[in-house]
């Protein structure tokens, strides 16, 4: 079970080969955070996440796909990432 | 039929069985396959349609390994007519602790001809057909024009895109699943199929749509390096062929418009994560909503150019557009040494004090590792890099340990020579090689090179 995020947080979830990047299954980040910004901000963090995993990642909040903005691309109407959500990065698994 | 019942007397034992399935077409269920599947027909949706429905199709699985064993034994347990497998592999024994459909006895057969032979002694009524080789560019659409629906247990990125593009321009289904290490994915493609380049509606997903750019070279592990739970992608297979029979029995493969007003239904993306380290939730599904298909996609989208000729001549060209490389990382031959060169010098005494780093995970290094070496996960490696990098640190924090000598020589060896080049740099990067008066040197092809070179007994995995 994941832990509530503390309040004025939000839930990252890391998933296959973002969660061996991070070394971590789930952490909490400030929210409201628009989501435009986050792979920017985890870049900060895990320096080379972004092309190593974010960049070819699918995006869920709350369970439900976004499209994520691509640098510098404003999204018609800006998602922001509430308190309280969580947010999952799913990047493709190929073996089998 | 049973609004009939009450104007026909009833019949007694085989014949009243055999007469209850009567299918309006003229076939018949056999005694045979009647007591066969009976349990699985009497569940409320399948009936004798379904079944019958199961015994009229053919279901191509790629990849006979870890996802297409288990997936195949319910596939065949439930009867579907015919049954193609591709796979150019043989069984190593290396894959039984995960690969169901083959055996101890049938190490070195063809793992198409062991899942057979595997499938025909739990089924003998459907027809298997063997396909030995790799699925390629230019025998993939041939192939797959063959079957109704398609089951992508294969194990690389770049098969899976060519896969997907194919049952697209084909319009097939695909129920396509993936697992590695400890977490596994399912999500159904393409279904009900719908012709490339609709998108005026509400239409399923391929598997660009989903995952439109594939992850770097470097960074796509496999189950023979990054390691796989038996229980992750048998659970993965089972569950592909559960989708699978749900889709042929209730004809969502067949494209029509009614089929694809019944789409309205959610594509759904499944997510297993089986948690070795935590004794609490153990596992956890997760099933997140997907997008439908995009408007843009490169395969199924309005303005796409993909056609089967195009694919079949070449292009795209799926290798090359699934090995971006990970980094351009250009050590200088100085700051380099072969595996057997770093043993010779070692054992001359020419290296005296030195740090030696081994960046594979932990679980490789508990089976052995160089005498001396401190293990560093690579994973760990560059988090902690990043935060000295942030905050600033001194870069010698990295180092696992301080040796009196603080030009000390530091070699880095991981598994098989990549993550150490990259080590290698962010050490320097980090200002650990002391502006240039220590050595920060890598050991060319990690540990495997290790074994090739210098002690062919040493345990790698």
């Amino acid at each position: 079970m994941t832990p509530k995020p503390p309040k004025g947080h939000c839930n990252i979830l890391y998933f296959a080969s973002a969660g061996s990047y991070t070394s971590k299954n789930v952490e909490a980040l400030p929210a409201p955070l628009p989501l435009s910004k986050l792979f920017g901000l985890l870049e900060e963090r895990y320096h080379g996440i972004r092309a190593g995993v974010l960049d070819h990642s699918l995006v869920t909040i709350n369970l439900t796909y976004v499209d994520v903005p691509g640098a510098g691309e404003e999204g018609a109407e800006e998602i922001v990432i509430q308190e309280g959500d969580e947010v999952a990065i799913i990047p493709p698994v190929s073996s089998g | 039929m049973g609004e009939n019942m009450g104007n026909q007397p009833r019949h007694s034992g085989a014949t009243a069985a055999a007469d209850l399935v009567h299918d309006g077409c003229g076939r018949r269920l056999s005694d045979g396959e009647f007591d066969r599947y009976s349990r699985q027909m009497i569940v409320p949706g399948m009936g004798k349609e379904g079944q019958l429905r199961l015994i009229n199709s053919r279901l191509l699985i790629i990849g006979a390994g870890g996802l297409g064993c288990p997936a195949g034994q319910y596939i065949a347990g439930a009867g579907v007519g015919t049954i193609g497998i591709v796979d150019s592999d043989v069984v190593e024994t290396s894959n039984l602790h995960r690969q169901v459909g083959h055996a101890t006895a049938r190490i070195g057969m063809k793992k198409v001809d062991s899942l057979i032979t595997h499938l025909r002694g739990l089924n003998p009524l459907p027809t298997y057909i063997p396909h030995p080789f790799h699925i390629t560019s230019s025998n993939a659409a041939d192939i797959i024009s063959q079957y109704d629906l398609v089951m992508d247990c294969t194990d690389n990125p770049a098969t899976r895109y060519l896969i997907s593009d194919i049952c697209v321009l084909l319009c097939k289904p695909l129920v396509s699943a993936a697992s590695v290490q400890k977490s596994g994915q399912l999500i159904v493609l393409n279904c009900p199929p719908a012709p490339q380049g609709l998108v005026d509606g509400k239409y399923p997903p391929c598997y660009r749509c989903c995952f439109r750019k594939p992850p770097p070279a470097g960074s796509m592990i496999s189950c023979g390096e990054a390691g796989i739970m038996g229980p992750v992608v048998g659970m993965m297979g089972v569950a592909q062929a559960g989708e699978a029979i749900k889709i042929l029995a209730s004809a969502l493969h067949v494209p029509s418009q009614d089929s694809l007003e019944r789409n309205l239904l959610q594509p759904t993306l499944l997510i297993y994560t089986y948690d070795l380290e935590s004794a609490v939730g153990p596992y956890s599904f997760r099933a997140l909503k997907m997008g439908g298909r995009k408007k843009n996609c490169f395969a199924c989208g309005e303005n796409s150019t993909l056609t089967l000729s195009g694919i079949k001549a070449g292009s795209p060209n799926y290798e090359q557009f699934c090995s971006v490389p990970t980094s351009s990382c250009k050590l200088p031959p100085e700051e380099r040494i072969t595996a057997a060169a770093y043993h010779e010098a070692r054992e001359r005494g020419e290296i005296p004090e030195h740090i030696l780093i081994d960046t594979r995970e932990k679980e490789h290094f508990s089976f052995g590792s160089i005498e001396g070496a401190v293990n560093v996960p690579f994973g760990k490696f560059l988090m902690r890099a990043a935060v000295l990098k942030r905050d600033g640190g001194s870069g010698s924090d990295i180092l696992p340990t301080k040796p009196a000598n603080v030009d000390a020589p530091i070699f880095v060896v991981c598994r098989r020579g990549l993550d150490s080049q990259e080590a290698v740099e962010k050490l320097k990067e980090l200002g650990v090689d002391n502006g240039g008066r220590r050595k920060v040197i890598d050991i060319m092809g990690g540990m495997k090179a290790w074994k090739e070179e210098v002690d062919p007994t040493f345990p790698f995995i």
